[in-house]
């Protein structure tokens, strides 16, 4: 019982710190990660973290904003920090290549709204919560671990690790692991799980989201 | 006539019988989907196992949400945060031998040291003076030392009212209630059978206490909320057994050339 609630917690938290999800990008951008920006990556990926964190907390914490403009920020915060065409094929797995061209748009755009829907309202919770960067290593591939402490204003610092690549646009997040629990690897299995409750049919998992965002059905 | 005390015991046997009647099963392996699932998921029980996460979520709703609730408002924050702190201190020394199982006496010995100061310095646990001073926290359970021993991971298990496990973790748990010192010292006094049992309900409503919030907002955005702990419960736990060290084989998006992700061959090991 202590385990569960315990990483329940921290899962929550997770969720509302380091979003992963988001915009809808209808090409995908092409992995463009070399060795040569290998030490890059681990050197400013720390800076960059914290500059998220930061825009993050001034822009979408201020409580004289309204819920659209907030969620119209945590959209353009999200497309600029993540790499959500990554993470959304992540998070479908093997169904990424089951699935329809249909059915992957729709599912782009049913991942955005979702995220957006649950998380931008998050940030109105802030009570000053602090992170504080570790230490960055490299994680392989060109990619970089920052890892972090979320220093709250009670209770125990909860680890963050965040994960992040160099792109052409510079770095971005493609996972967020807090207390081991990766936000990529977690979505994943729970997609896969609806999924299979549905027969095997993406859609399955479409009309749930469909549901969960208030979204019609494509005709 | 019947005594009301046996009536009452008749009635909730029979009504355990019939919740143990309907228990759905296993996952039927009657197509390669099936079995493939099985396969990925650890997870055979999954019907039974996702009944018992129902009922867990009835009885949180009805009892454990309600009292934790009381309990985050009527007491004040020092007072549980003194709580808090002294069930974790209680913990230190059965964390202590768990760490020389598992091998490693350096933390056996920060945790020593922890329980030395919170229980003098501390007064009796209520204050952590201890991390300030460079010993900070950890925890250690039995279900992590048989880790350690070899034991597998797998299957998935809801038990009820206590939650997500498995064969090797619900093992852990007894022994954990079992030899802890305190729950043996307890034991051994006429006087203080009861603590083990207490000090468990406690242990349970100063977690859920401090959890309100986030599980009712996982709740709300996931959408399968039992793949969703039995995923987290696992990455958990193994990033328990290995101390908090980074994965060795840490899945991550990745995108092909194709533009298909290949995350699924990176399954965490369990």
């Amino acid at each position: 019982m202590i385990d569960r609630r315990r990483l329940l917690a921290l899962v929550g938290l997770g969720l509302c710190v380091g979003d992963w999800q988001g915009p809808v990008a209808a090409v995908a951008a092409p992995e463009l990660v070399t060795p040569s920006n290998r030490q890059l990556a681990s050197s400013d990926a720390g800076e960059f973290i914290v500059t998220l964190a930061e825009r993050a907390v001034t822009g979408l914490a201020d409580p004289s904003i309204t819920p659209d403009e907030r969620s119209a920020r945590f959209r353009t915060l999200l497309n600029q920090g993540f790499d959500v065409p990554a993470i959304a094929r992540f998070a479908l797995g093997r169904y990424w290549r089951l699935a329809s061209e249909t059915e992957r748009q729709e599912y782009l755009l049913l991942f955005e709204k979702l995220t957006v829907q649950t998380y931008a309202k998050r940030f109105t919770e802030y009570a000053g919560e602090k992170l504080k960067i570790v230490q960055t290593r490299a994680g392989g591939e060109g990619d970089a671990v920052v890892a972090s402490e979320l220093l709250r204003p009670t209770g125990p610092a909860v680890k963050v690790d965040w994960r992040v690549r160099r792109d052409e646009t510079g770095f971005k997040v493609f996972d967020v692991v807090v207390e081991g629990v990766s936000m990529s690897v977690t979505q994943r299995d729970e997609f896969s799980a609806v999924i299979q409750r549905a027969g095997g049919k993406v859609d399955g998992l479409l009309a749930t989201l469909r549901e969960k965002t208030g979204n019609a059905a494509p005709r | 006539m019947t005594h009301p005390v046996r009536a009452t015991r008749q009635l909730v046997l029979a009504a355990l019988l019939s919740l143990m009647m309907a228990l759905p099963g296993c996952v039927v392996l009657d197509s390669p989907e099936k079995i493939a699932q099985v396969e990925e998921t650890q997870d055979p029980f999954e019907p039974t196992n996702r009944y018992i996460f129902e009922l867990n979520r009835f009885l949180d709703e009805i009892v454990m949400k309600p009292v934790a609730t009381w309990y985050y408002i009527a007491l004040p924050n020092p007072v549980q945060d003194g709580i808090h702190n002294a069930l974790a201190n209680l913990r230190q020394p059965w964390t202590a031998i768990n760490d020389v199982f598992q091998g490693n006496p350096d933390r056996a010995y920060v945790a020593v040291v922890r329980f030395a100061i919170n229980s003098s310095i501390g007064i009796a646990g209520l204050f952590d003076m201890a991390t300030s001073l460079g010993f900070p926290e950890h925890e250690e359970d039995a279900g992590q030392t048989f880790a350690i021993m070899g034991l597998p991971g797998d299957p998935y298990l809801m038990l009820p009212i206590l939650g997500p496990s498995n064969p090797r973790d619900a093992a852990g748990l007894a022994v954990d209630y079992l030899l802890d010192p305190f729950n043996l010292i307890a034991r051994s006094r006429d006087s203080d059978t009861a603590f083990p049992f207490i000090r468990g309900m406690v242990t349970g409503v100063d977690n859920r206490a401090r959890n309100l919030d986030t599980v009712e907002a996982l709740q709300k955005s996931s959408v399968d909320f039992y793949a969703t702990v039995r995923s987290a419960y696992r990455q958990r736990r193994n990033a328990e057994i290995r101390n908090g060290a980074p994965g060795a084989n840490a899945p991550a998006p990745r995108v092909s050339q194709e533009g298909g992700a290949s995350g699924k061959q990176a399954a965490p090991a369990q």
